[in-house]
Order: C-alpha cells, then structure tokens, then sequence
C-alpha cells in the first residue's frame, strides 16, 4: 500500500526524467524499426508515382522549426521519390516562417543525388527538374492566383530569377500542369488547399500532418479530397519505407531511426497511465 | 460616412469573392484575379508594417510604464532591430551590402534563422512531451464507463501508431486505422458541419451589414 501511495503523489521531475531516458537511448542506439505501410500513404505515393511526365509535383512547405523532427522526413521522402522518378517540382510556402527549412530540405536532397550522379544527365539541375518559388502573402493569392497563372503570381523565385525564364516553368501555366499538391503542415494549410484550390480548380491534394492534427484532417482523407495522407512520425517513416523498398533509394531515414524513441515514449505514457489509475483505484477503496 | 464607407466597401468585396465561383465567364475571372493579387497584396503589405508599428507600440509602452514582464518587451525590442538590421543590410544568404562574416558569424537571415530561431522553436515544442506525460499520468482517470472508453480508444491509437502494435498483433494498426476512420470521422464531421454553417452564416452577417462589431465602437 506504501508504493501505492508514493506512487499517487509521484515527484513530475521523476516523469520528466523517466520520459527524457526512454526518448534520449533510442536515439543514441538506434535499431531499425520496421513499418507496415498503411492504406493512407500508400494512395499518396501511388497518386505521385502516377504523375505523368507533363505534369509536376507540387510541394507546399508549411513545417516550422517546432514541427520540424516529425514533418522533414516527409519533405526529405517525397523529394527523393520525386527525383528518383524524374518528376518535376515546384516547391512554395504559405507562410515565411518555413522558408529556411524547405530551402534547407531542397539543398539536402539535391544535393545527394547530385554527389551520386555518375553522368551529367543524373544531375538534378535548378530550374530544369525544381524550382523553389518561395513565398507570397497572403496565402489566399497563391492558392487560387495558381489557378489562373503560376508566373503572375510568383513572378521571381526565391533567388530572385524570373519564374518564366526557368526552363521547367515554360510549360508549366496552372494548376492544369500540376499533378497533384503535397502540402506538409503542422497547421491548417492543408484544408486551405482543398478549400480553395481544389473546389475551384479540382487540382488534386494531399497531405503530410503531426499526429496531433490527425483527426482533424481524417475526414477529408475519408471522402477522397486528399488522395493520400502522411500522419506523424510514423507516417514519415511508412513514406520513407515505400521510397526506400519500391525505388531502392539510400539515404538517412530519420522518421525510421526516431521509432525506436516513439515506441518507447507511448509504451511509457501507458504505462504511466495504468500506474496512476491503479493508485486512483486503490485511494478510493480506502 | 466612416462607418458607411467600410460597410459598402465589405459589401462590395465580399460579394465579390463569393461570385467566381459561380460565373466562370473569362472577364470576371481576370477581374477577380486581379483584385487578388494586386490589391490584396498590396493591402496585406501595409497590414504588416501595421502589425509591426502596432506590436512596437504595445512594447515600449510596456516598457514606460513598467507593466508585468515589462524586461521581456527588450528582448522583443532587439531582437526585432537586430533582425530587421541584418534582413535588410545581411539579404536572405549573405548576398547584401554588410560584411559577410566576423569570424564564424555570419550576417544574413539565414544563419539568424537556422542558430535561433530553428533550436528555440524546437526546444519549446519538445517540452510539450514532458507536461503531456506528466499531465496524462495525473489526470486521465477511469471514472466512469465514457472515460473507460475513451482510454481504451486512447490506448488501442497510440499503440496502434507505433511499430510495436503491429509486433503486439497485426490487427492493432487496422482496428486503430478503423477507430480514426469510421467514429472519429463521425465525429469531427458533424463538428466540421456546425463550425461551417456557423462561420456561412457569420460571414453572411458581416457583408450583409448586419454584424458590425468589428468595426470597433459602439453600435
């Protein structure tokens, strides 16, 4: 009864360090996790996978830095299926605050094929096969200003070169020429695009969200308006799997490597969970 | 006249806004394009040096009058001069008129961006998981058969979104998929309806003139 009763008045530090524990060894030795590929990311990577050569990948980067270690692995897998597969990109962000980190997911990935292209033809080349647009309030422009012209209403890219004068963008008008939207957010973004875009233009959306916003953003998965969605960590790292397994592309899996540490954080919190209903249970006898 | 002029104004661009959606005729589609991407954008850019001049205002007043937490208001203070500063004079990568680097410091956004704001931003995130465990450990207790059912869905999701579930028993990750598919969806759409027609009818007060409190003062 003594432990019961310590454990009903259990110090927060002692949580707040047994949790630290269970996140931080996982991380230090991480062991390979494998994932089931749920039916939510395998329809978005089907709905990329079929893009045909006409048309390119839309990504919106809508991740900040406190988002960032659940959503960046998805940005870093769907560049990599993107530029395995010769897909065509164009990335953009709603919001300034993303800016940095979609320019930094772009570099990245870019940059590792790059160093593994054995010919000139391998290389990802800026302006050929992506283009990074950068940023324009407020969202309502871009999201349906695209609809009539991509060029009018990102008239210069990030770098400040003008968009129609990339040889990607010259055949590249509207949302007609974009074969489907992936928006990564730990916000509401996502909504946006099927909200505006696609009820206007009927471009096809999906979404890659933090597990939090999950059951906000199920429905529109349910009724076909996002043709595939990434949820969390672990959806990060089912896209990764997919990447990885179906286009035999390497590269650092970090939603993979952080399972281990996810595994361990909810066994945990259970636990915690059962331990405190126990005590609340036997308090109550008494 | 000043409460008028914004009333019609509202009317007018909100009806507009509505509108495209309805009459796909070429003309009113470049019409309303161009009111969206040059007055908007233009509007939305003097909304921003009003937030700035405004957020300014609330902290050196703060400041002068030695409200609560008044110290915090320098932090903001610098931060934004130092920031803006180097935005201006820095460019985006290095690209503007300041030195590029003293010593390892570079000045452009960039650097400021991915050594402050980036770890800042992901240290407050991180602490979430702490008070989360800490406050699910104290307050999520069975009392009665809703709370029961709602910690067994709690469980079954959570184990559900992790590797282990599918090791525990193959079907964990479906009945999961199946509890965020079938009673969430339930849920949240009837939730999603009401916010819906709530907000539908709201907006149709505000352009119809009815609802008139933001335009601040008394009716």
């Amino acid at each position: 009864m003594k432990i019961l009763e310590y454990l009903s008045t259990l110090d927060r530090r002692i949580i707040y360090l047994v949790l630290a524990i269970v996140v931080i060894l996982p991380l230090i030795f991480p062991s390979i996790q494998r994932v089931r590929v749920m039916d939510p990311v395998g329809k978005l990577f089907a709905a990329i996978d079929a893009i045909p050569d006409e048309q390119i990948l839309m990504l919106d980067f809508d991740y900040d830095p406190q988002t960032q270690p659940e959503l960046e692995p998805m940005a870093v897998a769907l560049l990599r299926h993107a530029f395995n597969r010769r897909i065509k990109v164009a990335v953009l962000s709603l919001y300034v605050q993303p800016l940095g980190l979609a320019k930094k997911a772009l570099d990245q990935v870019a940059e590792e094929f790059n160093s593994q292209a054995k010919i000139r033809a391998d290389s990802i080349v800026y302006g050929q096969d992506y283009v990074f647009l950068g940023w324009q309030p407020p969202p309502i422009v871009p999201l349906l200003g695209m609809g009539i012209s991509i060029a009018e209403v990102y008239p210069r890219d990030y770098y400040g070169l003008r968009t129609d004068s990339l040889p990607m963008m010259h055949k590249v008008r509207n949302f007609n020429d974009v074969g489907i939207i992936v928006c990564v957010s730990g916000g509401n973004a996502p909504i946006w695009w099927v909200a505006y875009s696609q009820t206007r233009f009927g471009v096809a959306v999906g979404a890659g969200i933090t597990s939090v916003y999950a059951s906000e953003l199920y429905q529109y998965f349910q009724s076909g308006q996002f043709s595939g969605l990434m949820i969390g960590m672990k959806g990060a790292a089912e896209y990764e799997e997919t990447v990885a397994s179906s286009l035999r592309v390497s590269g650092r899996r970090k939603a993979t490597e952080a399972l281990g540490s996810l595994n361990a954080a909810h066994l945990t919190i259970i636990i915690f969970i059962i331990i405190g209903n126990i005590s609340f249970v036997a308090r109550r006898r008494k | 006249m000043k409460r008028t002029l914004p009333l019609i104004l509202v009317f007018i661009f909100g009806i507009m806004g509505i509108v495209p959606y309805y009459i796909p005729h070429g003309g009113y589609q470049t019409l309303d394009n161009m009111v969206r991407n040059d007055f908007l954008r233009i509007l939305s850019a003097f909304a921003i040096v009003l937030g700035l001049g405004s957020l300014m205002k609330v902290h050196i007043d703060k400041i002068k009058k030695h409200r609560e937490n008044w110290p915090y208001s320098y932090v903001l203070i610098i931060g934004f001069v130092v920031s803006g500063f180097i935005g201006l004079f820095g460019g985006i990568e290095g690209n503007g008129m300041l030195p590029t680097s003293i010593a390892s410091f570079k000045f452009d956004i960039e650097t400021l961006y991915l050594n402050i704001i980036v770890p800042l931003g992901s240290t407050m995130f991180a602490l979430l998981a702490f008070f989360m465990a800490s406050a699910s450990y104290r307050a999520f207790r069975v009392r009665s058969l809703e709370s029961a059912l709602l910690l067994s869905a709690a469980f079954i999701v959570m184990l559900g979104v992790i590797p282990l579930g599918d090791r525990i028993s193959p079907h964990l990750p479906t009945f999961a998929q199946w509890i965020m598919d079938i009673p969430n969806v339930a849920s949240k759409r009837g939730i999603t309806f009401g916010i819906a027609l709530g907000g539908l009818a709201t907006s149709l007060k505000v352009i119809l003139g009815i609802e008139r409190s933001w335009l601040g003062g008394k009716e």
